[in-house]
């Protein structure tokens, strides 16, 4: 695998994991990771497993809750979806990821 | 805030899953690879390599389930439980061990939890009086007559009372008897006559009814009394009717006004019950110089016992007058009263728990080291995969916490039970608030000890382990790998203070066993083998008058005289060992009078045969005999004290004195015996002089107590005896039935079990001690084995092999020995007072624990030097 990866910052994917269950639904960790790597275009690629940390973290703060379910191919899967907790979360971070983006965007232009 | 809340609730409830949880995590990590190796074939990789490519962008499910474990759980926690499940394992490889340690341990626990249960119970926990700290004693300090804590006057009470500003109230009391009649057997009560402040100073109130006001003390008020707990169980069935009723005593109507609460005492648990003092002025004034009160007074706030002390010694003089020079009051605490000599033994005993404690903390650390140097490989593997130094430390301090727990409370169930056997250290005076079993103190001591003793035998080698040389270690073969020099030195060092403590131990323990044979082999004065005692007291009104008296003891005597078995009976007022005091001023007739000096013997009164009856010497002149009438001239029998110290070189026999001062108007005595000095206060109480007048010329005292030689076992007599002081007067209790040898053993009880306690600690010390120096031997002779191979092989002689490691051990041996003696030496001046008849310094004792921890160093060390000696040659060369 020739591509350049890029590293993800400490945080971000939890922030990324919320987006994705609030875009998509319920999911397992298998369609989030690869829903995640599908939309940054291959160019981040995730150590999936990394992906559980996060799932355990955004659990203990009660903005996801998980269960089990099946899968599109019937096999018995974890799902996981966004609390209306975790909305207000998103929306929080989300405007924050923002002004922070900006903010760094305006400097790297100057 | 929520957050970290929900996290940490998660992260617990998570925990306490664990396993549950793991499996569901195993379960969804399965169905994730499922899914990518599923998506791998479909671009159409071989099934192999789909899986392989799966794993790969999972990335490593073991290290992935670790730190899933760690985020979702406790992580500390998780370590420690995982240290504690990998040091279960480890005990369980090494039962040996394990079990040595373990008991080990777990003695030096319960030793340490057992005397300190008792040190609390005496030392610390609060009386049960109300503001107990602010109570003390007030004695009259009467230095010049030899007694520095006296008992006072009721006319010094009542100046001390009036006239100082530092008590906020002072009560008295003194001990009496009480014959109860007419419900049943007649009992002998045992009665303190108490003033109606007594209960109020103390703080206490009656569990049902009242205590005393100031107008039962009123004199010519109705007769009242407050019963003790356990006579209203014992005789009135816990009747709360039994309030308002009037009981006979001493022919007298008395009405119970209340029962003191269960466990409450005073000075003395034989106590029944309290009667309300009611002095007259005129009775206060004629009493200036009977001294036979015991004070308790409750201090201001904010006084403290200086202070008081002082107050009271200003007063003293202020109140001198004419015919009483000097009122001069000690002031003592409570506690400091009722502790008495206990308070050094404890602490003695104290001391000498937490030397065994020590010396087993030193052995196993020891052990743990030597483990440590055969574990130095798998130290060194774990820290070449990464493991920290901290890391390794914990683990290994898991350990020795894992051991020092569990003996921490297998300690606390043996203490438990040993607690009963040392509650005789508890002064019988002392009332204690429960018994002095589990509580919440003890249980905090344990666990603190517990802790503290696994940090202290585990922390030194788990710091050694974790320094392990990791090229070196894994380099060599083995277990063998070389022991650095320091971890031995290390161990030389603790067997050289296990050497040492267990000296200082062991010549503590000689001390108090000499003491304590001196004190038991000592002659006396009576022989009290076969002699059976008890106590008749006369009520007054009855028997005020004398001849009624000397009728009863003259009747009584004959009868048990007459009984098959018995060989003599005699009467007096205090049987030995049972008081010090009941002195008087006396007066030897054409000898000087040094008002700074009094002469003060001890007054008994006593039936003629009472020499013979309890096995007393005559050493000159006669003894009483029946001619010593009322009517015959009057005469008295001395003891060898009070001939040397009131006669000095001259011959006391036939020679004249009287009780009272030169002008007093009690008759002259003559002395026409002298016998030999007998133990009068208790078994180490120095003997005073003393004098015996025969009951018939003497009123002043009625005796009271009987003792009866008998051929053979005397308890068997009791009823006999008892069926024929009843045959004389049936309404006469007969108390305190007891043989002789009883008192005797009672005396040096204290003294007994302060002995075998610190024996018995020095013999485990000594047992601990030998088993380090035979530990760190043979730990040796195993390290070098391949050394000695050499010199075998080389032409050593197995003696000199022998050698080679007794010197080893003797080294040690002696540096621990030389410290150990000069601690000792330091040490056993604290000793200094608790000993008789044997100097803190006593050579005897010296030389004979050396020689005995000699001798068992010897035999530790032969032990493993013999082992070398007989070591093969070529198979020690060879050893791996």
């Amino acid at each position: 695998m020739g591509k350049t990866k890029s590293e993800i910052l400490q945080g971000t994917l939890d922030l990324m994991v919320l987006k994705t269950l609030h875009a998509m639904g319920p999911l397992h960790g298998y369609g989030m990771a690869r829903r995640i790597e599908q939309i940054s275009e291959e160019v981040l690629e995730l150590n999936q497993g990394t992906i559980y940390a996060s799932l355990v973290r955004l659990l203990q703060k009660g903005w996801i809750t998980a269960a089990w379910g099946t899968s599109e191919n019937n096999r018995k899967a974890r799902f996981y979806s966004i609390t209306a907790r975790g909305l207000r979360q998103l929306r929080e971070q989300t405007e924050n990821w923002e002004r922070i983006a900006g903010v760094i965007g305006r400097v790297l232009q100057l | 805030m929520w957050e970290r809340l929900r996290t940490w609730g998660s992260r617990v409830w998570c925990w306490a899953r664990m396993r549950r949880l793991d499996q569901d995590f195993a379960e969804e990590l399965e169905s994730h690879t499922t899914m990518l190796i599923e998506e791998n074939l479909h671009r159409g990789m071989t099934p192999e390599e789909a899986r392989r490519q799966a794993l790969l962008r999972l990335g490593g499910t073991a290290r992935l389930r670790e730190s899933y474990r760690e985020q979702r759980g406790l992580p500390r926690l998780d370590q420690v439980a995982q240290d504690l499940r990998y040091a279960t394992r480890m005990f369980r490889k090494s039962p040996g061990f394990t079990l040595f340690a373990g008991a080990a341990l777990a003695l030096g626990i319960a030793a340490t939890t057992a005397v300190f249960s008792i040190a609390n119970a005496v030392l610390l926990r609060p009386l049960p009086y109300r503001d107990p700290s602010r109570l003390v004693m007030v004695w009259q300090d009467d230095t010049p007559y030899g007694f520095p804590r006296n008992n006072g006057s009721p006319w010094a009470f009542q100046q001390w009372k009036q006239s100082n500003h530092v008590f906020d109230d002072m009560a008295a009391l003194t001990h009496d008897s009480l014959n109860l009649t007419g419900h049943g057997n007649p009992e002998y009560l045992h009665t303190d006559t108490v003033t109606p402040n007594f209960f109020s100073v103390l703080g206490v109130n009656a569990a049902v009814g009242r205590t005393f006001t100031a107008d039962d003390g009123r004199p010519g008020a109705p007769l009242a009394l407050v019963m003790g707990y356990g006579l209203w169980v014992r005789r009135f069935g816990a009747d709360p009717q039994l309030i308002g009723q009037d009981l006979l005593l001493n022919g007298a109507k008395y009405t119970v006004v209340g029962v003191m609460p269960r466990g409450f005492q005073f000075l003395d648990p034989a106590v029944d019950l309290w009667v309300p003092a009611q002095w007259t002025p005129e009775f206060i004034e004629s009493r200036k110089t009977d001294h036979f009160l015991t004070m308790v007074a409750r201090m201001r706030s904010g006084i403290s016992v200086p202070l008081a002390s002082a107050e009271m010694a200003v007063l003293g003089k202020q109140l001198a007058t004419g015919d009483v020079s000097d009122l001069t009051a000690v002031v003592v605490p409570l506690r400091e009263q009722l502790a008495g000599d206990t308070k050094p033994a404890l602490l003695v005993l104290l001391g000498a728990v937490a030397f065994v404690l020590l010396i087993a903390c030193a052995n196993l650390a020891n052990l743990l080291l030597a483990r440590g140097s055969a574990r130095q490989r798998e130290m060194a593997v774990r820290l070449a995969l990464g493991a920290s130094r901290k890391r390794i430390v914990q683990q290994m301090l898991a350990e020795s916490l894992l051991l020092a727990c569990v003996a921490g409370v297998v300690g606390l169930g043996l203490a438990a039970r040993v607690t009963r056997f040392l509650g005789g250290m508890i002064p019988p005076g002392m009332a204690v608030d429960g018994q002095p079993g589990v509580n919440g103190t003890l249980l905090a001591f344990t666990a603190a000890v517990s802790i503290a003793t696994g940090v202290l035998f585990g922390i030194l080698p788990a710091m050694r382990s974790s320094q392990v040389e990791l090229v070196g270690s894994l380099k060599q073969g083995g277990g063998k790998a070389g022991v650095g020099a320091g971890g031995q030195r290390l161990r030389h060092v603790l067997v050289v203070s296990e050497v040492a403590l267990a000296m200082v131990l062991l010549a503590g323990a000689a001390l108090m066993i000499r003491s304590f044979e001196k004190l038991y082999r000592q002659d006396p004065g009576f022989r009290a083998e076969h002699v059976l005692t008890l106590q008749t007291s006369l009520p007054r009104p009855k028997y005020q008058d004398m001849a009624r008296r000397s009728e009863f003891y003259r009747e009584v005597l004959q009868r048990v005289e007459s009984l098959p078995r018995v060989i003599s009976a005699g009467y007096t007022t205090y049987l030995p060992l049972a008081d010090e005091g009941g002195g008087s001023v006396v007066t030897v007739e054409n000898h000087p009078q040094d008002p700074d000096h009094m002469l003060v013997a001890n007054v008994r009164v006593v039936s003629t045969d009472y020499f013979r009856a309890i096995g007393m010497t005559l050493r000159q002149g006669r003894l009483l005999d029946r001619k010593d009438g009322p009517d015959s001239p009057k005469v008295a029998v001395i003891n060898e004290s009070m001939a040397r110290t009131y006669w000095q070189a001259e011959n006391p026999v036939g020679q004249r004195f009287r009780r009272g001062l030169l002008q007093s108007k009690t008759p002259w005595v003559t002395v026409v015996g002298i016998v030999g000095d007998m133990r009068q206060g208790g078994m180490n109480v120095p003997v005073r002089p003393e004098a015996y007048f025969p009951f018939e010329q003497a009123d002043f005292f009625a005796p009271d107590s009987l003792a009866v030689r008998t051929a053979g076992d005397p308890t068997v007599l009791t009823e006999e005896v008892r069926q024929q002081i009843w045959a004389v007067d049936k309404e006469e209790p007969v108390a305190a039935v007891m043989p002789l040898q009883q008192m005797v053993e009672d005396s040096v009880s204290p003294a007994r079990l302060q002995a075998s306690l610190l024996g018995g600690f020095a013999a485990m010390a000594l047992l601990l001690a030998s088993l380090g120096i035979y530990a760190v031997l043979s730990f040796a002779v195993t390290q070098r084995t391949q050394e000695i191979g050499v010199r075998l092989a080389l032409g050593a002689r197995p003696a000199d092999v022998l050698r080679m490691v007794v010197a080893h051990g003797l080294r040690l041996f002696l540096l621990g020995l030389a410290i150990g003696v000069a601690a000792a030496l330091a040490l056993s001046r604290l000793l200094a007072h608790l000993l008789f008849g044997v100097s803190a310094g006593d050579p005897l004792s010296y030389v004979s624990v050396t020689l005995l921890l000699a001798a068992v160093t010897l035999l530790a060390c032969y032990v493993p030097a013999r082992r070398a000696m007989r070591l093969e040659p070529m198979a020690a060369l060879r050893y791996e």
